[in-house]
């Protein structure tokens, strides 16, 4: 049950945090939570859901008592905001440097995503969560899952092109 | 279906979050529409890309740390609430059991596993079957001049089965065989040679000592060394068990050098 979780929770709380000792503050702090209200766990439900909320939550208080990025304030503008990216107008000949992208880059791109967007991508993209999964994580509708992924994509897309450009895997004019 | 519909549904598409009849929509649009195929082509490499990411695992120290604070919890509990106690004792061994990420294992312990599927797999893997620790003690002793620890785990679970000459590392070592049940132990005492100092690898600190833990062919691994052997325990049975086998192994060999 919650046992195989660990690796998972770890790698996207160090996604989220940047930062190893913080990680592991998190994730030790989300299974103690997870302990405590253990019998409130319905043994019909989703575990690593539950496991990916309480670790999100706790993340994001966080975040809050640090006086950081505030997830309400940067995603209630973002959602209902014109957010001038189409994923598919965007998309051009320079998608060939997709190959040549080195595992730094794409940790590097997400970085630079407003975390709304950053987490939807981490969670489907890199730990396969289905959209109900984020939705149940993140306490939204499946519809506004949709939308940051589709936008989160297409802004890390951007982000990974800029790289591609400033590395010379691909030329500036092409 | 259009374009601008199969569009608006390409990454629930590429995702798998589409109905059965919707795929076979954009399945059949695809086929003829090849701007809509390339773009759905394109996002699933861009998927796969991201699919690829490394995933850096969660350090064992962090899983020790997990598991000690959640006992002490259990323990704080237990003396509270004692109704919840199922319950908390079915959560500490939920973390208990947590996996540690794969990893390179040093050598010498990539060896030890490699011996302990060996001996697994031959009929009668101790060379002098006994379930008495003095007798297998005095075994060695006599055999091979080898003053060998042999701790009994008996109240435990995990039973003494026998011992044998061991070779590691080009190393003469001293290999004891217990059981639980039938689950095999495999507990290697492998001399220090010269200039080889502490064991190489990710730590895990137990009861105030550390200890290199890793996963290796599916056995778990816990090794140490004291500066003059390297010890290391290679089972199927969980990192707890193991840490507890090792702190007493550890206990017990001090106690005895002292005498």
């Amino acid at each position: 049950m919650a046992l195989v979780h660990l690796a998972a929770l770890y790698h996207t709380a160090l996604r989220l945090t940047r930062n190893r000792a913080e990680a592991e503050d998190v994730v030790q702090e989300a299974f103690l939570r997870a302990f405590r209200s253990f019998h409130r766990f319905n043994p019909g439900t989703n575990c690593r859901a539950w496991l990916f909320t309480i670790m999100r939550n706790v993340f994001l208080n966080r975040v809050r008592t640090q006086g950081r990025e505030v997830l309400e304030t940067e995603m209630g503008g973002l959602d209902h905001a014109e957010v001038t990216v189409d994923a598919h107008v965007d998309r051009n000949p320079e998608e060939q440097f997709l190959q040549t992208m080195l595992h730094g880059d794409v940790d590097r791109a997400l970085t630079t995503l407003p975390l709304a967007f950053r987490e939807a991508v981490m969670l489907v993209d890199i730990e396969g969560l289905t959209y109900r999964e984020v939705a149940e994580v993140v306490g939204c509708p499946i519809g506004t899952v949709m939308s940051r992924l589709s936008r989160g994509r297409a802004l890390l897309r951007r982000a990974l092109g800029r790289f591609a450009r400033e590395h010379g895997y691909v030329k500036e004019e092409e | 279906m259009n374009c601008s519909e199969v569009r608006a549904r390409l990454h629930a598409y590429v995702d798998g979050e589409l109905t059965v009849s919707e795929i076979t929509d954009v399945d059949g649009h695809c086929m003829e529409c090849r701007q809509c195929a390339a773009l759905a082509r394109a996002e699933r490499e861009f998927r796969q890309l991201l699919r690829r990411q490394p995933r850096e695992g969660a350090p064992p120290e962090l899983r020790a740390r997990i598991v000690r604070r959640v006992r002490r919890e259990a323990a704080v509990a237990k003396g509270r609430r004692w109704l919840l106690l199922p319950a908390v004792a079915a959560a500490a061994a939920v973390v208990v059991m947590v996996l540690l990420p794969a990893r390179t294992p040093p050598p010498l312990v990539a060896d030890l596993v490699d011996k302990h599927i060996a001996y697994a797999q031959i009929e009668r893997p101790a060379e002098l079957a006994s379930t008495d620790p003095r007798e297998v003690a005095e075994w060695f002793q006599s055999r091979a001049g080898m003053r060998v620890t042999v701790p009994d785990y008996s109240p435990s679970g995990i039973h003494l089965a026998g011992a044998r000459l061991a070779e590691a590392h080009e190393r003469k070592a001293a290999y004891l065989l217990y059981e639980k049940g039938r689950t095999l132990l495999s507990v290697f005492m492998v001399p220090v040679s010269a200039g080889e100092a502490a064991l190489p690898g990710r730590r895990v600190s137990y009861r105030d000592h550390n200890y290199v833990a890793y996963e290796q062919k599916g056995f778990r691994t816990v090794s140490w060394s004291d500066g003059q052997a390297v010890y290391g325990l290679v089972s199927m049975l969980d990192y707890d068990a193991l840490l507890e086998c090792a702190d007493r192994l550890r206990a017990e060999r001090a106690r005895q050098t002292r005498l």
